[in-house]
């Protein structure tokens, strides 16, 4: 098609918007629907909730410190294997009392402060167990709101946060570096442990 | 390639189809008049969240009392509690108004309070802050914040918003030409922005709705055509196109705002934290968009071609999808 006739269309299709946008109507007092509510909810219950922020962090920073084969594992097993909890934890009725996520805390903390070298299959299964943990907590606590969509929307920001985090962990080249994402990663397996402690001691 | 975007269309269809008459962002609203030295006529909208009563409730000052029977009223799209309080001759000044519930939900509360004097005052309570203090004069940091606030999640919460601003960042090539064309997007969104809001020019809802939803759609082919290496004028001058539908996308942000209620000295100051919020929420958005690429090409991860294909696909599809959804509303059909 000739530049010419584009500027034609497009020059038509002014024409007709902006005339609609003039017609005498009635403006309903509403603000725009998408159908993208629930999947907001979802982005932002990830976001709001830092029992599920923390872990998925680490495991980002994880697989950043493993380099770029782990990095690509991580960005698609990992929300995968959330989205499958998820739906999981849409089907189930109750709530396990133990707080089964302060182990991924711990676990993962761990691994990161000791930098420990998991073999690739070994890390895309400990990927895929968080995910698929943590997914299932999300899938009960969101049953009775967004369902489904917030899953879709806590998979997204997922993928995009484990990208960016991993990505920016590979891309660091100074050796001090490696080290603040070990101090990060102990820090992660602290609060694991004052999670597991807490429970212990009756006040979680 | 065309089935990709018959498959994408339809795979939304199936999944929002439920939600089209959703509201999932529509704001609730607290009418505050006075009506005698301490009587006040209190109307609280709650709207409809997920097919449910929404889970906020509105709570009075304790020291408020009741007068007469509180009434409720059903509409399609929310719920309106009625009642007239009188506050036992105590000045309303610094009370606080709660909205228990709210936090645990993604809506913003307008509230206004009118004098017996035609002064108005207004706040917004969120789902972060859920409760509200009537005060008469505001510091301006106050204000701006909460405009600026609103701007922000004004954007980020406008996914059409943001997928017209994807399709940009999807055809444009080089970084000059980005920085010309997101300029070129947010001089127009701007202009009409300050139009609408200083009440210069209107825009009724479905109809913008509607043309915003073409404006994706129109973006969708042009973006599968830059990928293909085509030319066309919108790949040439993105910032041309970005400029031209930039104008409606103003109007759009105008309705975020209108929605406030807000004071008439407060609008100038309104305008230019609102239009900051939103330009940072854009700002936000289109880093992190940049974001994944860099981390993408760091990971090294080699697309496969249909998966190359998908997010032009999937903005002409979602365009598509809107534009039908949104016609159908205008013409009466939902």
């Amino acid at each position: 098609m000739k530049i010419n006739q584009q500027v034609i269309i497009l020059h038509k299709t002014l024409i007709a918007v902006f005339g609609l946008l003039f017609c005498p109507s009635n403006a309903a007092a509403h603000l725009v629907t998408t159908g993208m509510g629930p999947v907001y909810d979802g982005i932002g219950h990830l976001l709001l909730t830092p029992e599920d922020l923390v872990p998925a962090l680490a495991v980002a920073l994880y697989a950043g410190l493993r380099g770029r084969a782990p990095g690509r594992r991580a960005l698609f097993f990992f929300p995968l294997a959330w989205l499958l909890g998820g739906f999981i934890g849409l089907a189930a009725d109750a709530m396990p009392t133990f707080p089964v996520s302060a182990f991924s805390f711990l676990l993962v903390g761990i691994l990161i402060a000791a930098d420990l070298r998991l073999p690739d299959n070994a890390f895309t299964v400990l990927a895929i167990a968080v995910g698929i943990m943590h997914g299932f907590f999300n899938g009960i606590a969101l049953k009775a709101g967004p369902g489904g969509l917030g899953l879709l929307g806590i998979m997204f920001a997922l993928f995009v946060l484990v990208a960016i985090v991993s990505a920016f962990v590979v891309s660091l080249k100074p050796p001090w570096t490696r080290i603040v994402v070990r101090v990060a990663g102990s820090w992660v397996a602290a609060m694991g442990l004052l999670m597991i402690g807490w429970f212990f001691r009756g006040q979680v | 390639m065309q089935r990709i975007a018959i498959i994408i269309t339809l795979l939304f269809s199936a999944v929002f189809i439920g939600t089209v008459s959703g509201h999932e962002s529509q704001p609730g609203s607290l009418e505050i008049k006075q009506l005698g030295p301490d009587r006040y006529d209190i109307t609280w909208r709650a709207p409809i969240y997920y097919g449910k009563p929404h889970p906020a409730q509105l709570m009075l000052p304790d020291d408020w009392q009741t007068i007469g029977r509180p009434t409720e009223r059903r509409r399609t799209d929310s719920i309106i509690f009625h009642r007239v309080v009188a506050t036992g001759g105590k000045s309303i000044e610094g009370k606080i108004i709660r909205f228990p519930g709210l936090e645990s939900t993604i809506t913003d509360v307008f509230i206004r309070l009118t004098r017996l004097d035609d002064s108005v005052m207004s706040t917004v309570a969120r789902p972060t802050k859920p409760w509200a203090e009537l005060r008469g004069e505001r510091p301006w940091h106050v204000t701006a914040g909460e405009y600026l606030g609103l701007g922000f999640h004004h954007i980020l919460m406008g996914v059409d918003h943001l997928l017209f601003v994807l399709g940009l960042l999807l055809i444009v090539q080089g970084r000059m030409m980005l920085l010309k064309t997101i300029t070129s997007f947010t001089v127009a969104h701007s202009i009409t922005l300050a139009i609408a809001t200083l009440g210069y020019a209107h825009a009724p809802l479905p109809p913008l709705n509607a043309a915003i939803a073409l404006s994706i759609l129109f973006l969708g082919p042009e973006v599968v055509r830059a990928r293909r290496g085509e030319t066309s004028l919108t790949i040439k001058f993105p910032w041309l196109v970005a400029f031209v539908f930039g104008l409606l996308h103003g109007f759009g942000f105008a309705s975020g705002l209108s929605t406030t209620g807000m004071l008439k000295a407060e609008l100038p100051w309104a305008l230019l934290w609102f239009n900051v919020g939103v330009e940072l929420g854009q700002l936000v958005f289109v880093f992190l968009a940049l974001g994944l690429v860099w981390a993408f090409r760091t990971l090294e991860i080699r697309w496969p071609r249909w998966a190359q294909a998908l997010p032009g696909y999937t903005v002409g599809s979602l365009g598509a999808y809107w534009t039908i959804q949104r016609t159908v509303i205008l013409l009466g059909g939902f």
